[in-house]
């Protein structure tokens, strides 16, 4: 029987040094393969390499067969003629994948036109039945820019399909979405297979296996863990590496400790937002308690983000009171960004930061020594800079600064929605235990209903 | 009303703007010029209306009166400015001609030059850009880095004094100055376009090597569109932009330009007769001069402002 | 591994950039040497500037004259040590007085906001209307020859580069979640200046003080050759190249010592930044 795709020993490199590999793997068409694993596992490069994408530097080895016929032979202009016609692919980061200066439906109508060779005329219906059957409807004309991630995702797709090649490549395809979103593109792509399609998904997250199935490859620093059908790996993985990743499925996580919670140290009451002119929150209420978790759930663009900068006082509310309890200082109330980096002075040594905030509090040194020991934080790290550390260290580095302040509020934004999932439950965890060790009050932004249900001990959920 | 022509028209207020201010400012400068000159400012404003020959003492003291020279100086400054906005710019103190006209027939002499040299900026700077921009890192590249930091360093009329000296006067290739034919153009040409060239050739190169690295341009190719069309209906537009864009940035360098290599070259244009008004205390060509510089200036901004509207569609929905 | 395969791009692509040390140490060096130079003046080699002798005119290098004498037999290079102190002290000048307040008044639009922030914006705008060189030009021209107007009229023209740039930086800056957060524990203005803003502006503030210097060296020049600027006899460069043009058949190397001077300046301050690019 001849494999859609079948790779048989492949191994990237770069110079001398083996970045990925050796991998072997076949699918069928109309079969589903997922190659899972976390950030810098090398999974990109086993796509870049049968797609013949691989940048200048790197180098492949190892048989590629796609339909029977070997590719890794192939001069580029070869490989890039099976582009569109048996091979598609969907982008990692679907805005930086559109050309942002051409409207969406151009941009798919043009792979009718030119891909599938139709006539300009039946090109652009064949465009408005695929706007429509993806529910695309009405962001015909919007340029790339002013479409939102789940819609940028299904025009790249219709692009990308519109040659109708047998086999789908998607590289992280849910990336940067949030959960209702996410499933859309999940949806979409599990389509692909029902329809006689070959399927080659990338991802970091179980959930995004679980609902493809198929065949499975594990990654791990660019070595094989472990592969076999979806059932097998996800119900009995054979491998302790492949248990972490799927125990840090927050779907997987136990429930955590509930906290007995102590005074009412901070309370929103009748709490109305506007930012920019735009009205976001109205009515919102919270008396918050000692040492208790919070999950602060809700959809995209409601207005999470600055519901926790007017709690932290940085906003002013429309209407209504943020009050702290007696004796505590604004700087009780400390947060934690999304995006650990972009909340660190970028061109400044950590330490300086760190000791920056310890002299202003008269905090003693040693305790942040310590606070970082007990948080995994190696004082090696110090002497870097913000972009030289990972985000996860970074993470921890950050909640080791807002406890310097001793505060008694911690908001945290969504942070650890762009870290890997053993890392995001590993410091969810930290934060836990540093929670109820300090009788800190944590509000936790999160998009992810099971870290809400498993984590917090409360979940506030903000509707229109 | 379409989106483009809405754009097109805010672009329009703002460089209008710009204009008055342009205008506002010559005029003030102009007048702080004729206050700084010694002696009796209705003599010489009279001089400057009706040349010398046709002025006396009658005619200044109408004058005196007509400006209120013995006003203030605010108020003197007033009236200055109401007769530049009547688009009345005098008469040449040193020609006795109408301002207006001098100009008129200079203005082409300049504007040729300028065309010429974004020729030939264009010429060099596109295929070595592109060239460079293709293969970041090679030979290439990295000579055009050095040659380009070193053309860079050399301001426009000592390069154009080099020139001539090797060109004109060594070989005798082209005519020194003056203005008898096309020839002429070569050098002044050239002069002004390789110092435009040594950094629109990097910006080209930047936005060949941004276009070319860009996901989505990957993603054009990836999902079907050959290397042609990728180039043509994606690469071009899209690297033309910061290029386009580049050029608003490089007027000012080229009108700065036009004034000294005119004067290098003796090019009977614009610049080369605000130089000489300056020279000669010729105030009433000063001002005009200057003033249809800046509004050209202006006006070639327009054009840039526009064409980028034409290129990228964003914000025009807004 | 993806990181891994970016920074692999990243050192074939800077291939060029990868030689930029050397190049911005060799305009360092060179501006340290014009310094020294312009600083030392005429008495570093004890001639005099302005000392005519009809009798030894358009002479070449000897001795007495290091590097020849001009049309009036005066020592070239007594001329060329004046010319920078003069071109070098009116550019040093113009970028301090030119800078601090930019930066300052940048800095304080960005945090301050509102009414400020738009009459600065505007004020700004209308000193950009016209192209630097042509409002130098005239205000160079209200009083013809002073070095005061020429040092006035530079740093009015330049002194924009330095308040746009740092409004326009400060302004991302301070939105960073990163400004917040160190706000929020508790950093007073003057660590968010120094922690935050000062790092992030500061390279680019030095770039536009080199370009900012080399514009006022060639503007100086510029504005002398074409007889507006400074004028003869001081030893200026672009006066000197003015002077010297006639002569160039008996005594080519003569009018290019101060194109060679000018050139090599500017060369040295483009250098010493890094590139051929304003930030």
């Amino acid at each position: 029987m001849t494999h859609s795709i079948e790779v048989d020993m492949l191994s990237v490199f770069a110079g001398p040094t083996r970045l990925m590999g050796p991998v072997s793997f076949s699918v069928a068409p109309g079969g589903t393969l997922v190659i899972m694993g976390e950030t810098g596992a090398g999974k990109s490069l086993i796509a870049q390499a049968i797609l013949g994408t691989l940048p200048g530097a790197l180098r492949a080895e190892g048989h590629i067969t796609i339909n029977g016929s070997r590719v890794d032979t192939l001069p580029v202009a070869e490989r890039a003629a099976m582009w569109g016609h048996e091979l598609a692919t969907l982008p990692q980061e679907p805005w930086r994948a559109l050309d942002p200066l051409m409207r969406a439906f151009r941009q798919v109508t043009e792979s009718y036109r030119f891909v599938a060779g139709h006539p300009p005329v039946q090109a652009r219906e064949d465009t408005a039945e695929a706007f429509q059957a993806l529910g695309l409807s009405g962001a015909e004309d919007r340029l790339p820019g002013a479409l939102s991630g789940g819609m940028a995702q299904r025009v790249a797709f219709a692009a990308a399909t519109a040659g109708k090649a047998p086999i789908l490549i998607a590289d992280e395809p849910t990336k940067g979405l949030d959960a209702a979103r996410h499933a859309k593109v999940v949806d979409l792509l599990a389509k692909v297979p029902a329809t006689g399609g070959t399927l080659l998904a990338i991802t970091h997250e179980v959930a995004v296996t679980r609902r493809l199935g198929g065949h499975v490859v594990v990654l791990r620093d660019g070595q094989l863990v472990e592969q076999g059908p979806a059932k097998t790996v996800l119900s009995a993985p054979a491998d302790s590496y492949t248990r972490a990743l799927l125990d840090a499925d927050p779907q997987c996580w136990p429930h955590s400790n509930p906290h007995s919670a102590g005074d009412v140290i901070l309370t929103a009451q009748d709490l109305a937002i506007a930012r920019d002119g735009k009205h976001l929150i109205d009515g919102f209420n919270l008396s918050l308690k000692q040492g208790e978790r919070v999950a602060l759930t809700g959809p995209s663009g409601i207005g999470k983000t600055t519901l926790l900068d007017a709690l932290a006082g940085l906003l002013p509310p429309a209407s209504g009171h943020v009050t702290r309890a007696q004796g505590l200082s604004r700087h009780a109330v400390q947060k934690l960004y999304q995006d650990p980096p972009a909340a660190f002075p970028t061109r400044i040594p950590l330490e300086k930061s760190l000791r920056d905030v310890a002299r202003l509090h008269k905090t003693d040194w040693g305790f942040v020594l310590r606070t970082l020991e007990h948080l995994g934080v190696r004082p090696s790290l110090l002497s870097r800079r913000p972009d030289e550390v990972s985000g996860g260290e970074l993470q921890r580095i950050s909640i080791a600064r807002a406890l310097t302040v001793r505060p008694s509020v911690l908001l945290a934004d969504e942070p650890t929605s762009r870290l890997d999932p053993i890392t995001q439950r590993d410091t969810l965890r930290l934060l836990e235990k540093v929670a109820a060790e300090e009788n800190i009050a944590v509000v936790l932004v999160t998009h992810d209903r099971h870290i809400a249900d498993k984590w917090a001990d409360r979940i506030l959920k903000l509707a229109k | 009303m379409n989106a483009f022509a809405r754009m097109a028209l805010a672009t329009l207020a703002t460089r209008g703007v710009q204009a008055i201010i342009v205008a506002v400012i010559v005029g003030i400068v102009s007048f702080a010029m004729m206050q700084a000159l010694p002696g009796d400012a209705a003599y010489r404003i009279a001089a400057g209306r009706y040349g010398y020959d046709m002025m006396d003492a009658a005619s200044a003291d109408a004058v005196r009166a007509e400006l209120g020279l013995d006003q203030p100086t605010l108020v003197q400054l007033w009236a200055w400015l109401k007769t530049l906005a009547q688009f009345d710019l005098g008469t040449s103190a040193v020609y006795g001609t109408s301002v207006a006209d001098e100009i008129a027939s200079q203005l082409g002499y300049s504007l040729l030059l300028a065309a010429g040299a974004v020729v030939a900026s264009l010429l060099i700077a596109l295929p070595l850009g592109i060239a460079s921009g293709l293969r970041p890192g090679g030979l290439l590249d990295s000579m055009s880095l050095a040659v380009s930091i070193f053309v860079r360093s050399i301001p426009a009329f000592a390069l154009g004094i080099v020139l001539v000296l090797v060109f004109a006067v060594q070989l005798k290739l082209f005519p020194v100055a003056g203005f008898q034919g096309f020839s002429n153009l070569v050098l002044p040409s050239l002069t002004l376009g390789l110092g435009l060239a040594a950094v629109s050739n990097r910006v080209i190169r930047d936005a060949v090597v941004d276009a070319m690295s860009a996901d989505w341009r990957l993603f054009a190719r990836t999902k079907g569109l050959s290397a042609r069309l990728t180039l043509t209906r994606h690469v071009l537009r899209n690297a033309a932009l910061p290029v386009v864009t580049y050029i608003g940035v490089q007027l000012a360098y080229l009108i700065e330009g036009v004034v000294i290599v005119e004067s290098v070259f003796a090019w009977p244009g614009i610049g080369h007769a605000l130089v000489h008004a300056i020279f000669g205390r010729d105030i009433a060509m000063v001002q005009g001069t200057a003033l249809v510089l800046g509004l050209t200036y202006v006006a070639l901004n327009l054009c840039v402002d526009l064409a980028c509207r034409g290129i990228d569609p964003r914000g025009r929905t807004a | 591994m993806s990181n891994q395969s970016e920074m692999m791009i990243d050192a074939g692509v800077s291939g060029a950039q990868s030689t930029l040390p050397v190049s911005r140490m060799t305009g360092l060096a060179l501006l340290a040497l014009l310094a020294v130079a312009a600083i030392g003046g005429p008495g570093l080699i004890g001639g005099d500037p302005a000392k005519q002798s009809l009798l030894h005119t358009l002479e070449g290098p000897s001795a007495a004259h290091p590097l020849g004498t001009d049309n009036l037999g005066r020592d070239m290079a007594a001329r060329l040590l004046s010319g920078a102190q003069l071109s070098l002290s009116l550019a040093f000048l113009s970028v301090i007085t030119a800078g601090l307040p930019g930066t300052l008044l940048g800095i304080a639009a960005a945090w301050f906001g509102g009414w400020a922030d738009r009459l600065l914006g505007a004020f700004a705008d209308a000193v950009l209307a016209l192209p630097g060189l042509l409002l130098v030009l005239m205000l160079a021209a209200i009083s013809p020859g002073s070095w005061w107007a020429l040092y006035a009229g530079i740093s009015l023209t330049l002194w924009v580069e330095y308040f746009r740039y740092t409004r326009q930086r400060a302004r991302i800056v301070l939105a960073e979640p990163s400004v917040e957060a160190s706000k929020l524990l508790g950093l007073g203005p003057w660590l968010l200046i120094r922690r935050h803003l000062i790092p992030e502006i500061g390279p680019g503030l030095l770039t536009i003080a080199a370009f900012g210097a080399a514009t006022a060296v060639t503007s100086v020049a510029a504005l002398g050759f074409v007889s507006v600027g400074i004028r003869p006899p001081t030893a200026e460069w672009g006066v000197m190249m003015t002077e010297l043009l006639p002569y160039w058949r008996e005594a080519p190397f003569l009018i290019l010592q101060p194109v060679a001077c000018l050139v090599l300046t500017v060369l040295a301050l483009h250098l010493s930044v890094g590139g051929p690019r304003r930030p």
